[in-house]
């Protein structure tokens, strides 16, 4: 696209008495020769507007660049169809409300602002959606428990194609094997009839394709186009799909490690899940039964996390035991009685029905007679007790998902080479062979485990985000969970497929970046193998081949950048956000002479948090240092080395990084963007400090969208080291 | 409470006893919150809390509960009841264990001379008679207790001269007859319910 | 021919989350709010638990999710009045109540200056005061500013309106109706703290020192009534010791029968706050159980690992007060000791549960509500979701909407066969 440029100075919301708009708009016209270039005292009002419309019709303009307010406010005034490039140049909330009116400082601030924005232009061009060939819309659940059942109906419900794979010969898992289930719906106090014969049979009139006794030998591809391979009684058969819910389950804790709560030594301790089977043998004949709690659940030794489910699984047993026999004395030993929200009604439905609710830690099972004694420390009664005369111990053994049992993949050894160099790098991810999926994936087979095995999402917004796009885990495998909450899960995960089904056939990015339609592209010519973008990419887009050639899938792709940055040849470029465009950038900034006596401070900010909390101080006219020039990135993890280069080259006195949190609670929402940032600046401060230059004049700090009362200070104190270290010594050979 | 070192047993035979009683089933449905404990007025002179004697109650320690004063210096005042969050209508279980402990014979308490004193007026009269019901409470107690009743005599003389107790009984009420008939059968009634 | 759009009924998380994910499959979606901005309950929250992270940054993503998303339409100061039709066609009349201020407004804050009259902040549980025209918060989406027709005095005043350069302020604007054609609607219209005044034994509103979890959330937030320092209310003073008191309403047949299922992640979550501006502070929890189901077990553990808190088995009985030197006294069984005690504290947080807003205003069509006024079930293509259904954290309210989105959807494809 020939680009018609066409630039539009907003001198409302006090712009107009901060800044003195002609001088702007000789940077437009003159230095940048901009064919169109106005101002107005109201842009975003109807007659601004139509300004703009009347120049696009009549003059042809389609590169329209706003010089007004953020991007984050009138996204959808300044909106005029998908064939216009339209940027938004911050001269209200980054300059005229955080800077003084009528100074120096801030008409050059603004003036670079405006240079920043249209240098941007010259390598930003409008996205060709990725294209999937043979798109498949097919949903594939892998696991054919209550999870799984439930998320194949429903995505066949919303008129999808669905397979379901269940390695089991029959279907219905671990809940296909109870004698009842607890209460699903309002009043939250009947036990209810086990829903698996309906369900599975809800699942075949809808036209499920189903395999039964099958794994999945191989996942290869990406969204839109997953080719799997099936395992059923050892013959393969494919099927292409969309994309993918994991709904594999969890296992019981192995009761074999809780001898000290008598599981092996006594015929008549059992566990949660033989239960069941006793009772639905009709085997259960008891007349005093206990059940214990937490039995491997919240225990450092054994599972530190609760199982979420066995306190109501637990009463739903009790109810059992006086179901058949009402004369029954049954005791729950408990820490804390976790029926939350409306399972209260429950909690007081097994209390009404008798069953003996005990806080304390059960110290020791012995058997007497053949029947089972507990002594425990009862904490309400203050001190020890005694039960004896069971015939039943039921221990509620929690829960283990199914994604974390295997080996864990060891990183390959690094060859000798990179060994030596001993570059610092982020941790990979824990990977675990659980053979759920067999990902053809350079990055390992099946999604990341996060802590205890569990491969969740980690962000409370976002329950659903994973970092393998398009493959979404659902019900106990993804966290431990009750029977409602899997319910849901597995509708909700039925959707997250669907919707990456429909993003990936019209060539768009799912969430976060979600309808985004750039996608990174390679200039191979100039790749070296340095596998630096395969291993860095936090979602696993990016596979190689046996040269160590990048893959790149671009359905898989979030579009975070990474790879961009990650590439020392500077070969990854999107048609909207590239290398030379943030260099440029840079470089268009006027960096004044050492004798001004006006130091250069260069942010590179996160748009997702950094940038609003930087527009938030500027809502709240907090000043800040002058000498900042903000370049909004993608996230941290896009940042690439070269432009701190440029930087510095330039004469610029510091670059600061803005970036999300990162460790245990990362706030990323790219996962590892701003550690990686901070890793690859560790690796410059060398570069740095052979060209004399002090590594502390490049720094990277944590700020979150609420920080914007702190970042007056975090520019001022920087600037102050800055100053003790004085200007930056390249800065007069420009 | 118990700190010695051998472990409480626990027996659900009493429990089932109680949870008998005509209010009895609420306390299995305690979720030993503890509000009762701080609601009661009479808090400070109680040797248990409700909650520990619905917990005491639940894990069988029939003695401990029947010989605990905690019912009989409940005062009815409600607020228990009605701050209870599970629904437990203490008073009446309060009620309930005062009967049961007279039934059974852990009528130690002085409480439970005064309720068999103060009901024998009331079904004898009709109406409640002060003097009645304080001689009749101190001769079941016995002599000790009539001694302990001279030491009260000034209260007595005062309440005497505030017209605050009569000195003679008052008329036995009209239809005497009639009550001791609604109370005969309210009393079979209990007993064809208890089984 | 079925509607293929879905209408959302509230801008909370669970709206939000509800209606981006179906627009994003390509649903056309309508959000109506009865708030001036989008964000609902969340936007008040000063951290999640349990990463103690900002809910703007979320929001801040779903918003940019509606920016870029042309088939997301939203309203604000909107509600519905009824509803029509069936499955896969309903008729809804949406009324929209005045705004005073019009899409011209900038944010320029010029009205703020020249407004003469003040309205409690109800954003910060009102805990200070805005002025009659205002901006509803920092975050607030969309970023326009608001009239309080309650406080504000009016046409015969007219000052903000002289004062905006943009033709911005109507204070002639009357409310208005509008029709919209759907396919199927979700209701997600939340949740409302448990009034706790209810609680006459706890003190609130009598005593300043006695707030509620969520007035603990603005006092925490930079952008709440104290710039985020964690005060005692009477006085302004700093704090060396905080009781929360669990189940404040929750788990109550007197008053909200269910589990809130957040209070004892949020006051744990609390702790944080106080230990972090306050390193010596007492910190005490009465309690019943604590319900940290599921992973939410790590942040207990941190919690108590971390913030030298002092968990107290006995739900609180009663809150009393020093009249001396405003200290709460608060009562309770010690059930591990087996003894009550009265504990003194400067500041006492009542953890106030969920009452869903469907207790309060129904949905206007056939629906169930079960016992503690959640929906139980409505009329096919209607479907309730996040703190209508039940009472949940964010995370599962998020989880449930994303589902929710895939039934509304459903209803639409069904209603085109």
């Amino acid at each position: 696209m020939e680009k018609k440029i066409a630039v539009y100075i907003c001198t409302g919301c006090g712009i107009g008495e901060a800044l003195d708009i002609d001088a702007l708009s000789k940077v437009a016209t003159g230095e940048y020769k901009a064919p169109i270039c106005k101002q107005h005292g109201f842009l975003c009002g109807q007659e601004g507007v139509e300004l703009i419309k009347n120049d696009i019709e009549a003059e042809g303009a389609n590169t329209i660049v706003i010089a007004g307010c953020s991007s984050r406010v009138n996204y959808d005034v300044f909106s005029f169809g998908p064939d216009k490039i339209v940027e938004r140049c911050n001269l209200r909330e980054q300059v005229a409300w955080c800077h003084p009116a009528g100074d120096e400082d801030t008409q050059m601030l603004a003036e670079d602002y405006l240079r920043m924005t249209l240098a941007k232009l010259k390598n930003l061009n409008l996205p060709e959606p990725y294209q999937v060939e043979n798109m498949s819309k097919t949903v594939l659940v892998v696991g054919g428990g209550f999870t799984g059942l439930t998320a194949a109906l429903e995505s066949a419900k919303a008129g999808y194609q669905t397979v379901l794979v269940e390695k089991e010969a029959t279907l219905g898992g671990y809940v296909g094997k109870m004698y009842k289930q607890v209460p699903m719906k309002a009043p939250f106090t009947e036990l209810e009839e086990n829903g698996i014969p309906a369900l599975i049979k809800a699942v075949e009139d809808a036209g499920v394709k189903v395999y039964t006794s099958a794994t999945l030998e191989k996942t290869a591809g990406a969204p839109g186009m997953f080719d799997v391979t099936i395992n059923q009684n050892g013959s393969t058969v494919e099927e292409r799909v969309g994309a993918i819910v994991l709904a594999t389950g969890a296992k019981p804790y192995d009761a074999d490690k809780l001898g000290h709560l008598g599981y092996g030594k006594y015929e008549n301790v059992i566990t949660q899940a033989q239960f069941e089977e006793m009772a639905v043998a009709g085997k259960l004949e008891a007349s005093k039964v206990a059940f214990i709690q937490c039995a491997g659940s919240r225990d450092k030794e054994h599972l530190p996390y609760c199982s979420a489910a066995c306190c109501i699984e637990s009463m739903k047993q009790a109810l059992i035991v006086k179901e058949k026999n009402p004369e029954a004395n049954v005791y729950i030993y408990f820490k804390d009685i976790r029926s939350n929200g409306q399972y209260e009604h429950f909690y007081k439905k097994a209390q009404q029905e008798g069953v003996i609710f005990i806080k304390g830690d059960v110290t020791e099972i012995a058997e007497n007679d053949g029947t089972l004694t507990i002594t425990a420390d009862d904490h309400t009664m203050g001190t020890q007790s005694e039960a004896d005369e069971f015939d039943l111990v039921v221990l509620a053994n929690g829960m283990v998902p199914s994604a974390a049992l295997g080996d864990v993949v060891e990183e390959p050894a690094q060859d000798e080479a990179a060994a030596a160099a001993e570059e610092p790098k982020a941790q990979a991810p824990t990977i675990i062979k659980a053979n759920l999926l067999n990902l053809a994936y350079r990055q390992g087979p099946e999604l990341p485990a996060l802590k205890y095995g569990f491969p969740d999402s980690h962000y409370i917004c976002f329950p659903y985000e994973t970092r393998r796009t398009g493959i979404y885990a659902a019900g106990v495998v993804r966290a431990p969970m009750d029977m409602l909450y899997a319910q849901e899960d597995a509708v909700g995960a039925a959707l997250k497929a669907i919707q990456c089904i429909e993003a990936t056939a019209v060539g768009q990015a799912v969430h976060p970046r979600s309808g985004d339609m750039s996608f990174p592209e390679f200039n191979m010519t100039r790749c070296t193998q340095c596998k630096r973008c395969t291993e860095e990419c936090p979602f696993g887009a990016i596979n190689e081949d046996e040269k160590a050639n990048p893959l790149p899938n671009p359905s898989r792709c979030r579009r975070c950048g990474t790879c961009m940055g990650a590439c020392p040849e500077r070969i990854i470029s999107f048609k909207n956000y590239s290398v030379p465009m943030i260099g440029n950038m840079v470089k268009a900034i006027e960096v004044p002479e050492e004798a001004d006596e006006k130091p250069r401070i260069l942010v590179f900010a996160c748009e997702n948090d950094a940038i609003p909390a930087l527009d938030m101080a500027g809502l709240n006219h907090l000043e800040y240092n002058p000498w900042v020039r903000i370049i909004p990135v993608r996230c941290l993890g896009s940042l690439n080395l070269v432009w701190i280069n440029d930087a510095m080259a330039k004469g610029f006195d510091g670059v600061l990084l803005m970036g999300c949190k990162h460790g245990d609670d990362y706030q990323c929402h790219f996962m590892k963007g701003s550690e990686l940032a901070e890793i690859r600046l560790s690796k410059i401060s060398e570069t740095l400090n052979r060209l004399g230059l002090e590594s502390e004049r490049v720094r990277a700090t944590t700020v979150n969208i609420m920080d914007y009362d702190k970042i007056p200070a975090m520019l001022d104190e920087f600037a102050a080291e800055l100053e003790e270290l004085g200007p930056n010594p390249m800065k007069d050979f420009q | 409470m118990e700190q010695n070192n051998k472990p409480v047993k626990y027996d659900l035979n009493f429990a089932r006893e109680i949870y008998n009683l005509e209010n009895g089933s609420y306390i299995k449905q305690c979720m030993q919150c503890g509000m009762c404990a701080i609601s009661c007025a009479t808090r400070e002179i109680m040797d248990y809390s409700p909650r520990r004697l619905f917990n005491l109650i639940k894990l069988g320690k029939k003695d401990e509960v029947m010989q605990a004063n905690t019912m009989w210096n409940c005062t009815s005042c409600c607020t228990c009841k009605a701050r209870c969050p599970r629904g437990v209508p203490i008073i009446d279980v309060m009620h309930d264990l005062k009967k049961y402990a007279i039934q059974n014979g852990y009528a130690d308490y002085p409480q439970a001379a005064f309720y068999k004193a103060f009901w024998a007026e009331v079904a004898g009269r009709g109406k409640v008679f002060e003097g009645g019901v304080t001689a009749r409470y101190y001769l079941l107690r016995g002599l000790d207790e009539v001694k302990k009743a001279m030491a009260m005599k000034d209260v007595g003389l005062k309440m005497l001269k505030h017209k605050r107790m009569p000195l003679f009984p008052p008329k036995k009420i009209k239809g005497l007859g009639n009550l001791k008939k609604i109370i005969k059968k309210a009393q079979e009634i209990e007993r064809r319910e208890a089984r | 021919m079925a509607n293929k759009s879905i209408l959302v009924v509230g801008g909370g998380i669970s709206g939000l989350t509800a209606a981006v994910e179906a627009a994003e499959v390509g649903n056309e979606v309508f959000i109506i709010e009865k708030n001036p901005y989008l964000g609902g309950r969340v936007s008040q929250l000063n951290q999640y638990f349990p990463k103690l992270c900002p809910p703007n940054c979320g929001l801040e993503i779903n918003f940019q999710r509606i920016r870029k998303n042309p088939k997301i339409n939203f309203f604000t100061m909107a509600e519905v009045e009824s509803i029509s039709g069936q499955e896969g066609n309903f008729e809804v009349t949406v009324k929209i109540n005045p705004r005073y201020v019009n899409e011209k407004c900038t944010a320029c804050g010029k009205c703020v200056e020249a407004c003469p009259a003040e309205r409690a902040n109800t954003f910060n549980y009102g805990m200070d005061k805005t002025k009659a025209v205002y901006l509803p918060h920092e975050f607030a989406f969309p970023m326009k500013y608001a009239i309080d027709d309650q406080a504000c005095k009016g046409a015969g005043c007219g000052k903000c309106a002289e004062a905006c350069e943009y033709g911005a302020i109507e204070l002639g604007m009357q409310a208005k109706t509008m029709k919209l054609n759907v396919g199927s609607i979700i209701w997600a219209t939340g949740w409302t703290p448990y009034d706790a005044g209810k609680l006459s034994y706890y003190g609130f509103g009598r005593y300043d020192n006695v707030i509620t979890n969520v007035m603990m959330e603005r006092l925490a937030a930079y952008n709440g009534p104290t710039k985020g320092k964690i005060v005692r209310p009477s006085d302004g003073k700093e704090i060396k010791s905080v009781a929360f008191i669990q189940c404040a309403g929750s788990r109550d047949e007197n008053h909200l029968k269910a589990c809130s299922n957040v209070c004892c992640l949020a006051s744990l979550k609390h702790a944080t706050y106080i230990r972090e501006q306050y390193p010596d502070a007492e910190i005490c929890i009465y309690y019943i159980d604590i319900r940290a189901r599921g992973k939410y077990e790590d942040f207990f553990t941190k919690v108590q690992e971390e913030a030298n808190i002092t968990l107290i088995k006995g739900k609180a009985g009663e809150v009393k007060q020093d009249p001396e030197t405003n200290q709460l006294i608060v009562i309770a069984e010690d059930q591990i000791e087996q003894k009550v005690i009265e504990k003194k504290f400067d500041l006492v947080v009542l953890a106030t549960g969920m009452a869903p807003n469907t207790s309060m205003a129904q949905i206007p069509c056939e629906a169930a509500y079960d016992e503690d006024g959640f929906v139980a079930a409505a009329a096919p293509g209607i479907y309730a979701t996040g703190c209508t259904k039940s009472p949940l954290d964010v995370a599962s309210a998020v989880r449930d909407a994303t589902a929710t989105a895939l039934k509304a959807i459903q209803s639409t494809v069904r209603g085109q066969q």
